[in-house]
């Protein structure tokens, strides 16, 4: 594409990765190995999680040695038949497995129980680079769009059955390969609101949010007709009339009516006027604002109203199916001693091995889903940034070789790559911090579990293989 | 390809963007707010307090008059009781009734969940390796010290220790369930006397099982003991005079003359401190509160007593020192002092008599013609403009009408009005007559027995006085410098010898006041009687010192209801002298005649009169 220097690197290893991944590991190991840390114990234990963890480790170098050495064509020809494979392990899960913390995700194989949905996220990356890298294939055409949402569907539907819905969230990383690939710009704008519009309801007022809805719907009109003084004007003219029906409404007919009906009534009162004038000015697609405002208030209402009219019980359950709660100890338990645990690392943290709330078990799940806790409490802010930085430069790397590369097999699988790790970061050190909501998802490489730091390593070695080989794969 | 190009720069600024909010989120709660630091130290440190053993208090000769001694409080800490636990076994190893045990927890319960609060206070030992032995979560016991008594003396001057109430925690050193000195010595040595907490930080996981020292105990301190205090008392004086005080209200003060140090402060009636202390300690508190004599009041340095003819010297020496009065001067007296229809009464002795022979008979008459010219006196004025204030500026200097600043903390300041007061009593129409009671003692005067014994010791050192002090030594510490700085009254020295001779004179020739029950061949006692009116029958008082020349002994004894000063405070004044003085008891009769005297109180006692 770019045609900048980026093609004379290839036939290198891109040993920045390479770099950036050994680091990572390095520090998840001695992370873990603060986590888990007793005093009562032996000074290394091989049967303890960091002992296992290393083990994996061990596993995980030889695996990256043989991905490297088998020729990146096996990755191409081999793509539907491991989508295959993994969606087959997952469906002998959903009969065979014993169900561990509410979800039937693990296969026991001999002593190891091993998660095939964390491998699915490789297969189905592979699947979709070779699906999508097809000649003639574009994004704007619904068949194409379909095998696109079949190779993620099946699996994410398989991923529910097993009531595991953390690994499902996962796959919503795809879009951001399939928005480079040029993915209709409303998904991502109608998805924006939504989402925007789902946590704006539990931090802000209905008011606050009704008035950021119409100052929302009006910008995004001032923006598609380039005109910036009508919404401006019209955003005035609301505001005026509905303060002054509410001030009158109160004093001249003694009517105590809360402000959020009379802004709702102006606003609503407002679409035939705004709706003639645009008809006069010959405006097109004037419809789309309109829609968006009515559906962005009724989606808000709804959500709203049904939601508070549930009992309490019902509602965590909805949560909880939902997977945002899963703790028995109350709302926001976990969070808050993990917020706590990091919160009182400061600036350069307790230490290694000094940290005293992952150490004496006051973060649940502290080797796995919240292992973060332990990176934070331990070596601070300033060792938080320095692995944030390097998941960062991770990703920033992944994208640079999608971009290199000179077929689109190789940038669709770097691209997917990029986006389940930026996913993964975002949703688990989100969550300890409590930006987002409890889902558990380990974080890459920190988290204790052989088939996740297998599974990343995958992905992130057959990237580099794929980056390394300049041949054709695609046909 | 351009398209391409923005979209893949959209991709960077959105994963830029993910990184920056969560790094600006961690700056948030690792720099910006504090509040995490306190939730995790509270999460996972529990402080143990090590309790300083209490300082102890020695008599002047080493002895040991308070003791501290090993017991523990069983403690608990609310939040980690394990509901269902066996309650009755519990009660039983303690040995306190079940709705006591339930209404203790629940108290401890209001005052804090996390905080251990005393549910049994002082157990012994071997309860505590019981209770050790029975693992309740959420119980603990905890390492105290008791007071113990070894001379069951001078209760109401030592005072006594409780447990601290709502009003004490405003001191940061104090938490639910400390002991506080809560009067006498302990109160006003509590600095001293607590010592230093020592804090073990342990580390905790998230049941509450301790796993090992903070920092390596870098953070832990010892507990350092409460400093061992030297009293000036001597204990064996001090039981003696305790004794011969049995069945009397009243107090014994003796001093040091040299050093302001007391020497004896005994009150009667007392108690034996050992019983505030233990399990029956709230019981015994309500009986001696209660108790209509009140056992727990320092008398000695708390009572507002008509100082009587013991102010008489008084008054002899602002007349010297203002030059209307000269030791040869001589007035008559035949039964008392009488201008118009007032008469002041006196008893019989022989008449004219001079300031010696005034003293030395307690002529009441004399004393009057001495106070009239002090305050009529011209130089001043006269009584309306500044005589008066003139006279009361005098007795001030001596010690009364204001606190001396002693190591007592609930000192009485002592009554000696301004001119003002009479101003008001009587509508600025007053003279020198209105006020003539003031010569023999009597009148708007109050004082304690401390400051009475203080007098006694300023006319020993012939003019000055030590501030009196019960504590001469606290270890390692320098001592307060005010106690070893004279104060001097406003009498020159030479004016002090023919009082000195008149008091001299009352314990040695006849017709002296002190002879009769209190001259000891040898001894060479000064001394002075006093017989003080109040609403029911006469205090006796006695102040006096020994030997004449360098004393070493200054006493004040004030007997309420027993009459003549010679018939109570007398005997006892000098008993307690000569057994300071020589170290025996010459005159066993005298101590039998003083234990067996009997003294009714119906106004204490409740008696009909």
């Amino acid at each position: 594409m770019t045609g900048r220097q980026g093609r004379v690197i290839h036939g290198k290893v891109d040993w920045w990765t390479v770099a950036i991944y050994v680091a990572l590991v390095a520090l998840g190991w001695l992370n873990l190995y603060a986590a888990v840390y007793d005093t009562t114990r032996e000074v290394f234990d091989v049967g303890s999680r960091y002992g296992m963890q290393m083990v994996w480790i061990g596993v995980c170098f030889v695996v990256a040695l043989v991905v490297m050495l088998v020729d990146d064509k096996f990755y191409h020809i081999l793509a539907y038949p491991v989508w295959g494979v993994c969606l087959a392990l997952m469906l002998a899960t959903l009969v065979l497995s014993p169900e561990i913390k509410g979800a039937r995700a693990w296969l026991l194989v001999g002593p190891v129980a091993i998660q095939p949905a964390e491998f699915m996220k490789f297969a189905v990356s592979l699947a979709l680079a070779r699906a999508m890298s097809v000649y003639g294939f574009t994004l704007g055409r619904m068949g194409d769009l379909a095998k696109v949402a079949m190779l993620v569907g099946i699996p994410v539907a398989v991923m529910f059955l097993q009531h595991d819905v953390g690994s499902a969230v996962v796959y919503a990383s795809f879009l951001f390969m399939l928005y480079r690939e040029g993915l209709n710009r409303w998904v991502y704008i109608v998805m924006g609101i939504v989402l925007g519009l789902f946590f704006g309801s539990f931090w802000v007022t209905d008011t606050g949010l009704l008035m950021m809805i119409i100052a929302g719907v009006a910008a995004g009109a001032g923006i598609g007709y380039g005109n910036w003084k009508a919404p401006v004007m019209y955003g005035a003219g609301v505001a005026l009339v509905s303060v002054g029906g509410w001030l009158s409404l109160r004093y001249l007919a003694g009517m105590e009516v809360r402000f959020y009906y009379v802004l709702l009534g102006v606003a609503f009162l407002s679409i035939p006027v705004v709706a003639a004038v645009a008809w006069a000015k010959r405006l097109r697609g004037f419809w789309v604002y309109i829609v968006l405002f009515v559906a962005s208030v009724a989606f808000v209402s709804v959500a709203d109203v049904v939601f508070d009219h549930l009992d309490l019980h019902q509602q965590k359950r909805i949560l909880d199916t939902l997977g945002i709660e899963s703790d028995a100890r109350g709302w926001g338990y976990n969070v808050n001693q993990s917020k706590i645990a990091i919160g009182s690392g400061g600036l350069v943290g307790k230490g290694f091995l000094e940290g005293t709330q992952t150490k004496f078990n006051f973060v649940p799940e502290q080797s796995t889903d919240f292992i973060f806790c332990t990176v934070g409490e331990e070596w601070g802010f300033v060792g938080s940034a320095v692995v944030l930085a390097l998941f960062c430069a991770l990703i920033l790397r992944l994208v640079r070789m999608g971009e290199r590369a000179e077929e689109p097999f190789r940038r669709i699988y770097c691209y997917c790559v990029a986006g389940i790790f930026l996913i993964h970061v975002l949703i688990n050190i989100g969550m300890t911090v409590g930006l987002v909501p409890v889902i558990g998802i380990p974080l890459p490489f920190f988290s204790y579990g052989g088939s996740s730091l297998l599974a990343f390593t995958l992905l992130l070695v057959v990237a580099v293989r794929l980056d390394l080989g300049s041949g054709e794969l695609a046909t | 390809m351009g398209r391409e190009f923005a979209r893949q720069r959209w991709l960077v600024i959105f994963v830029a963007g993910v990184f920056l909010l969560l790094v600006v989120r961690l700056f948030a709660i690792q720099i910006v707010d504090g509040s995490y630091k306190q939730a995790a130290e509270s999460n996972a440190l529990r402080h143990e307090v090590l309790y300083p053993p209490r300082g102890e208090v020695l008599d002047r000769n080493g002895e040991f008059i308070i003791q501290s001694r090993e017991a523990y409080d069983l403690m608990v800490i609310p939040r980690e009781v394990v509901k269902g636990f066996d309650t009755l076994l519990l009660c039983r190893i303690v040995d306190v009734t079940l709705p006591r045990m339930r209404s203790q927890l629940k108290r401890a319960a209001a005052y804090s969940q996390r905080r251990p609060s005393v549910v049994v206070p002082q157990l012994s030992k071997e309860t505590k390796l019981l209770l050790d032995e029975l693992r309740l979560p959420g119980f603990q016991t905890v390492y105290r010290t008791v007071r113990s008594y070894p001379r069951k003396i001078a209760g109401n001057l030592l005072g006594y220790v409780g447990e601290v109430n709502s009003g004490d925690l405003g001191d940061d050193y104090y938490r639910s369930g400390d002991y506080i000195g809560r009067s006498g010595i302990e109160q006003a040595y509590e600095k001293h006397l607590r010592g230093e907490k020592g804090v073990k930080i342990n580390l905790v996981d998230v049941h509450g099982i301790v796993k090992g020292s903070y920092g390596g105990g870098m953070y832990d301190t010892l507990p350092v003991a409460g400093r061992t205090l030297t009293s000036s008392l001597d204990a064996e004086l001090q039981a003696f005079a305790e004794e011969l005080m049995g069945g009397k209200v009243g107090a014994v003060v003796a001093l040091e003359p040299a050093t302001g140090e007391i020497l004896v402060m005994a009150n009667g009636p007392t108690y034996d401190p050992d019983e505030l202390v233990g399990r029956e300690r709230n019981n015994n508190y309500a009986r001696l509160a209660n108790d209509q004599r009140s056992p727990l009041f320092n008398r000695a340095v708390m009572a507002a007593y008509p100082p009587g003819s013991t102010f008489k010297m008084v008054n002899g020496l602002i007349g010297l020192e203002e030059g209307v009065l000269q030791p040869h001067y001589r007035y008559e007296c035949h039964g008392g002092y009488t201008v118009g229809n007032l008469t002041v009464g006196c008893h019989a002795h022989y008449s004219p008599v001079d300031l010696r022979q005034a003293i030395m008979t307690s002529c009441n008459a004399y004393f009057c013609y001495v106070l009239r010219n002090i305050l009529d006196e011209a130089e001043h004025g006269g009584i309306m403009r500044g005589g008066y204030e003139h006279w009361a500026e005098h007795v001030r200097s001596f010690g009364f009408g204001r606190k001396l600043d002693s190591d007592f903390t609930s000192e009485y300041a002592g009554r000696v009005y301004g001119g003002d007061y009479y101003d008001r009593l009587y509508r600025e129409r007053w003279n020198s007559l209105t006020v003539i009671s003031l010569a023999i003692g009597q009148g708007e005067l109050g004082c304690s027995p401390l400051q009475l014994a203080n007098l006694a010791a300023t006319i020993a050192n012939r003019g000055h006085y030590y501030i009196p002090h019960v504590i001469k030594e606290v270890e390692g510490v320098e001592m307060d410098p005010k106690f070893r700085e004279p104060h001097y009254a406003d009498v020159a020295r030479e004016h002090f010898e023919p009082i000195v001779d008149g008091m001299y004179m009352a314990a040695h020739e006849d017709g002296g006041t002190v002879k009769a029950m209190g001259y000891v061949p040898g001894l060479e006692i000064c001394g002075k009687t006093g017989t003080a009116e109040n609403a029911h029958r006469d205090h006796s008082v006695f102040l006096g010192f020994a030997p004449k020349d360098n004393p070493r002994i200054a006493i004040c004894v004030y007997v309420e209801n027993a009459g003549f000063g010679s018939s109570a405070a007398v005997p006892i004044g000098s008993l307690v002298m000569e057994k300071y003085l020589t170290d025996t008891i010459r005159r066993p009769a005298m101590v039998d005649y003083v234990k067996e005297m009997q003294i009714r109180y119906p106004h204490y006692d409740g008696e009909a009169r």
